[in-house]
């Protein structure tokens, strides 16, 4: 993929219209608001900067290792060849499946846990429904990329049944990491964009909840947010779930392995249904 | 009884099982620094153990690990005696005085619990002093109709000193498998990142985890606790949040993890609140472990 199609891509990726669940997710921050634990004095600016650092710090630790190692099996996949084994096929959907129930075990927290099914259901919809060529189109399409098409959409597909009948839960970052291997996205952007869309989604619901207005989220976003993303990403890419890793490799699960970095958030997050009156599912 | 000379240097060996319908210490050895013990008199039949450290702490570069097996339908309780410290450096030493790896202080556990067998861990909070460093790694291996309950908390350090949550790390994992099968991965991670931010103010430890200075976490599994995951349930039912104007001394959550497992999360402001906030949650333990250890415990 030349870097004219990359970016093209990382464009509709970005765009808030996409229909992925995510305006209905506040990743616990209305619960954060609502328990008042910032310091006082502050403002919404503070608040909605002071939460996005903590949650982002902790899900980038929590879920990059699971982009990474989703998207290398898939990735891998794409370089086999076209009409692979029906036998491989069944075994990297086996493998996301482990990881996927490995990130489950991750998330003892029943409120993120919906939060990140719903939005990793929406991820697998989106990818058969509004990244598939148009029937009209497939015509004018060469057959190399038709075939190619097909042996990705092969995996994604079978992934997307076992969501469907619960035989897997289908985690957000697992389903982040299928859809852009599967787009040709490279691991790099697709790490980027992922604590990129967190990120704004946070800054989204502050606005929703009457805590900055849209051009502060604006300001924040082109000032802190970049920086934040930056240290968290360069903190994290390289984390694995250790799931992969050959038995030879060294893996230090202490150093490389996923970990949550903000109790306080889990506790915030967990209680986002005893809310008297709320206006986000998490 | 195992002789101490067979376990190499900072090893624990616990093996409870069942005799006469009293659960009895098949095994119970601990070498340097580490040090187990256990009340003459058993209590209702429970195995009851204190595990403990020499001097009161642990210090950069000890490795302690420790591996319990609970057999035989028998119910084995495991306490402290105090939090554990853990130094930088042993108090009166100097830095350089020891080989190795001076700087990470590790605490490995494995728990084996058989057929209709019980582990109850209630151990008080880790304490890391200033610029401490720490890994606890506890994996647990559960028989289908084995019972757990594992509380693992930590506390912000030494408060007289005015230390709040100023150690280097505290790396905290507890893996619980079912059968093999991967029921609970709890792993914290609280470090030290000053350093890293860039063009923004700097965010500490203490700022993160502000207004709290001790979080506790509980799993619960199994038969064993199924009335006390229902009390728990309907305890957090019951709650409703209107919008504060500060924060609560005391907060906790409660999660379904699957069927038979639940997560219990605490915080407070301090470590004495989360402690009887804990002892409310967890009431219905009082029948798991009987009166006198559910006082001991939370005492």
């Amino acid at each position: 993929m030349d870097h004219d199609e990359e970016t093209y891509l990382l464009l509709l990726l970005s765009d808030s219209n996409l229909p992925t669940g995510a305006f209905v997710a506040s990743s616990g921050f209305e619960s954060y608001l609502k328990h008042a634990v910032s310091p006082s004095p502050s403002t919404g600016e503070s608040r909605t900067i002071d939460f996005l650092r903590d949650g982002l710090a902790s899900y980038a630790r929590t879920s990059l290792p699971f982009v990474s190692d989703t998207h290398r099996l898939v990735a891998e996949w794409m370089d086999t060849n076209a009409g692979g084994e029906e036998g491989n096929m069944v075994g990297v959907v086996g493998k996301l499946s482990e990881l996927d129930k490995f990130y489950e075990a991750q998330t003892l927290n029943h409120v993120a846990r919906r939060a990140s099914r719903a939005q990793g259901a929406a991820l697998l919809t989106l990818y058969a429904r509004g990244f598939s060529r148009p029937a009209s189109l497939v015509e004018y399409s060469d057959p190399d990329s038709q075939a190619r098409v097909k042996h990705i959409a092969r995996v994604v597909e079978h992934f997307k049944l076992q969501v469907r009948r619960e035989d897997t839960p289908g985690h957000l970052p697992v389903c982040w990491g299928i859809l852009t291997a599967a787009l040709g996205l490279s691991l790099d952007r697709s790490q980027y964009l992922h604590l990129f869309l967190n990120a704004r989604s946070i800054l989204s619901a502050s606005i929703r909840l009457n805590e900055i207005g849209p051009y502060n989220s604006q300001q924040i976003l082109l000032h802190a947010v970049s920086k934040i993303i930056a240290v968290e990403k360069s903190k994290c890419q390289n984390l694995r779930t250790g799931f992969l890793e050959d038995s030879g490799v060294e893996f230090d699960e202490t150093i490389h392995g996923p970990a949550n970095t903000w109790p306080l958030g889990e506790i915030l997050a967990s209680r986002h249904d005893l809310q008297h009156s709320r206006i986000f599912n998490s | 009884m195992a002789s101490k000379q067979t376990l190499p240097f900072g090893t624990g060996r616990i093996v409870v099982s069942t005799h006469a319908s009293k659960s009895v210490f098949t095994e119970l050895a601990s070498t340097y620094p580490l040090k187990l013990l256990s009340p003459k008199v058993t209590l209702e039949g429970v195995a009851v153990a204190y595990i403990l450290s020499y001097g009161g702490g642990l210090v950069g570069g000890d490795k302690v690990s420790l591996s319990v097996e609970v057999q035989d339908k028998a119910k084995l309780v495991l306490l402290s005696q105090g939090s554990t410290k853990v130094f930088k450096i042993r108090p009166g030493t100097r830095l350089a005085s020891k080989g190795g790896d001076t700087t990470l202080t590790v605490q490995a556990m494995t728990y084996a619990v058989g057929p209709a067998s019980t582990l109850v861990l209630l151990p008080d909070p880790v304490t890391c002093f200033r610029h401490a460093s720490y890994n606890q790694i506890q994996k647990f291996d559960l028989d289908p109709t084995a019972s757990l309950v594992l509380l693992d908390s930590i506390t912000a350090g030494r408060q007289a000193l005015g230390e709040n949550w100023d150690f280097s790390r505290y790396y905290s994992m507890n893996q619980v498998r079912v059968e093999g099968r991967l029921v609970a991965n709890d792993v914290l991670l609280l470090q030290d990142e000053r350093g890293l931010s860039s063009g923004l103010h700097t965010r500490s430890l203490g700022d993160q985890l502000a207004p709290y200075s001790c979080y506790a976490m509980v799993v619960l599994y199994g038969p064993e606790l199924e009335a006390t995951i229902q009390d728990i349930a309907m305890q957090y039912d019951g709650l409703t949040v209107y919008q504060r104007k500060t924060a609560g001394d005391s907060i906790w959550s409660f999660s379904r993890v699957e069927n038979e497992a639940a997560v219990v999360r605490v915080a407070g402001k301090e470590t004495e609140m989360v402690r009887s906030l804990l002892k409310v949650v967890l009431r219905q333990l009082e029948h798991v472990v009987g009166p006198d250890i559910y006082r001991r415990a939370f005492s």
